[in-house]
């Protein structure tokens, strides 16, 4: 375990290294990544003023969702770059992956070491931006139990993106071919989670439910936070469910990337 | 002329090779098609009409938003810029053709078979899961077409013209996603620009992005009509020319700053 951590740590440290040496560069890029949040949210903060709400949220608390969603996945993004379906299935093709297997250290570290994009920074501070900016619009109840729960919700979700991410890059060991549907969840994920799900048609909320628990990793804790109804009563335990969520959903996805790693034939490259 | 179809014609059958992900596309732009139109479905909240878009007009825009996206490559378009960074330029240069237009008939192959393969597609599936607007006289149906070139070439020039910062800088990739980015914004992809308040139309207007996306969407739901679309046809004319003169002299300077390393 120690020494996973130790080669992890070499590993991330090599990647953040060589990201660094063109420093102009790498700022645009911190500023691009940044700006596609500044962008999508700031094109819903300006046409607020011509309606009213949205599904009976106010832009605050839309944000407050947004805020919150672009941290952690923009933290996950980082953290398990490289897990990322695209990045991964090529690996997969060039047959990188194979060479990392052919190392005497743990595959999982391997793969989490082999990328690391620091640009995705641009998206954390961007998040951290839209999620103060919630907090300062809406006077929200603080207590213990709130402030405690906060930093579950958003290690919950870091863990939940990430499982996604690792199914995705598994996919890619039988598909090969890195499949843009695998972005439906991810990004999609992403998207759909940061606006209250009651907007959503009920077939693809009851999806985003029972299949793919996202409800209860933004939605449910946010009602708890801004003390809003619950217009799909379910018992208040739904508000309190994210770590559990969380982690079904990255042991899961830990289950299936092993599965797939016995099942693995080279792609022959 | 010949050697400009040769061209598009070989890029275009490149495109239709691939037919798994095209279908994962269209799956991905049908999902995030979704989730777009729930989001306005609930801003619209029973409102029958807002900023001159009924709902069913809402709900085209995001269909034609989500067909352009392959159409005009909105995403992301590094070509020119590759080319430079791998030194494959060395050899386009020599060429008998002019660079510009040399990009531009593979360009117009890619635009064409993505147009057809998922724009088309793409209209025809929200047809049938919703009801969406169809433009009403075959009058109008000519304007949606030759905007749709106009929009494809307003994109193409200043697509061209942000990839040939390549010349001056080792990384643009951060400048170039940059600018993409501003392009999903002031184009109209993201939200109908008319939902906007006035000064950002005004500030949008003064780039070329709202003749790309917005000049389609416009066109097509009638939103603009008569002499009001040939006004539009002209604006995108003109950025034509500015972006196309413009790439020329930055290509000229470029090549003269070019160095092809060896080996």
């Amino acid at each position: 375990m120690l020494t996973s951590l130790h080669t992890y740590r070499r590993l991330i440290s090599i990647k953040i290294r060589g990201q660094m040496q063109y420093r102009t560069a790498f700022l645009f890029d911190v500023l691009a990544t940044a700006f596609i949040t500044i962008v999508e949210f700031g094109s819903l903060a300006l046409i607020f003023q011509r309606f009213e709400n949205i599904g009976g949220w106010t832009l605050a608390e839309v944000a407050f969702l947004y805020g919150i969603i672009a941290v952690s996945f923009g933290t996950m993004d980082m953290l398990f770059s490289g897990f990322d379906p695209q990045f991964f299935g090529q690996q997969v093709r060039r047959g990188t992956f194979d060479q990392l297997l052919l190392r005497p250290v743990d595959i999982t570290v391997q793969v989490l070491g082999s990328e690391f994009i620091m640009r995705r920074l641009g998206r954390i501070f961007q998040g951290i931006a839209i999620f103060i900016f919630a907090l300062i619009m809406l006077e929200i109840q603080w207590t213990a139990g709130k402030i405690l729960y906060l930093p579950a919700v958003y290690i919950s979700q870091v863990l939940f993106f990430g499982g996604l991410f690792i199914i995705g890059a598994t996919i890619s060991f039988w598909t090969v071919e890195s499949l843009e549907v695998v972005n439906i969840f991810t990004y999609g994920g992403n998207e759909m989670m940061s606006y209250p799900m009651h907007i959503y048609p009920k077939w693809m909320v009851r999806f985003f439910t029972f299949i793919i628990p996202a409800i209860f990793l933004n939605y449910y804790p946010a009602l708890y936070f801004l003390d809003k109804p619950d217009p799909f009563n379910l018992p208040p335990i739904a508000h309190f469910l994210a770590p559990i969520a969380g982690l079904i959903v990255i042991f899961v996805a830990l289950a299936f990337w092993r599965f797939g790693i016995r099942h693995y034939q080279s792609a022959g490259t | 002329m010949r050697l400009f179809l040769e061209l598009s014609k070989i890029s275009f059958q490149r495109q239709i090779t691939y037919r798994a992900a095209t279908l994962a596309g269209l799956a991905t732009n049908f999902f995030f098609g979704l989730l777009r139109i729930a989001v306005l479905v609930a801003l619209y909240n029973e409102q029958n009409e807002v900023a001159g878009l009924t709902m069913t007009d809402a709900i085209t825009f995001t269909a034609l938003s989500q067909a352009s996206i392959a159409y005009l490559s909105m995403f992301r378009w590094f070509e020119v810029m590759n080319s430079v960074y791998t030194g494959d330029i060395a050899s386009d240069l020599l060429k008998p053709m002019n660079y510009f237009t040399h990009w531009l008939g593979r360009d117009w192959g890619r635009a064409i078979a993505n147009l057809l393969m998922r724009g088309v597609t793409i209209m025809a599936v929200y047809a049938l899961v919703f009801e969406i607007t169809v433009p009403q006289s075959a009058v109008q149906w000519l304007a949606v077409v030759v905007t749709l070139v106009l929009s494809w070439l307003v994109s193409f020039s200043w697509r061209f013209l942000v990839n040939l910062t390549a010349f001056w800088t080792p990384n643009a990739l951060g400048i170039i996603r940059f600018a993409f980015i501003l392009s999903w914004f002031m184009s109209g992809f993201l939200m109908p620009l008319r939902f906007f308040p006035d000064w950002f139309i005004t500030l949008c207007y003064l780039t070329p992005f709202p003749y790309t996306v917005n000049a389609i969407i416009e066109v097509y739901l009638g939103i603009v009509s008569g002499p009001e679309v040939l006004y539009l046809m002209l604006g995108q004319i003109t950025w034509i020319l500015i972006l196309v003169l413009a790439g020329q002299l930055a290509l000229r300077a470029g090549i003269r700053h070019l160095v092809i390393q060896g080996g």
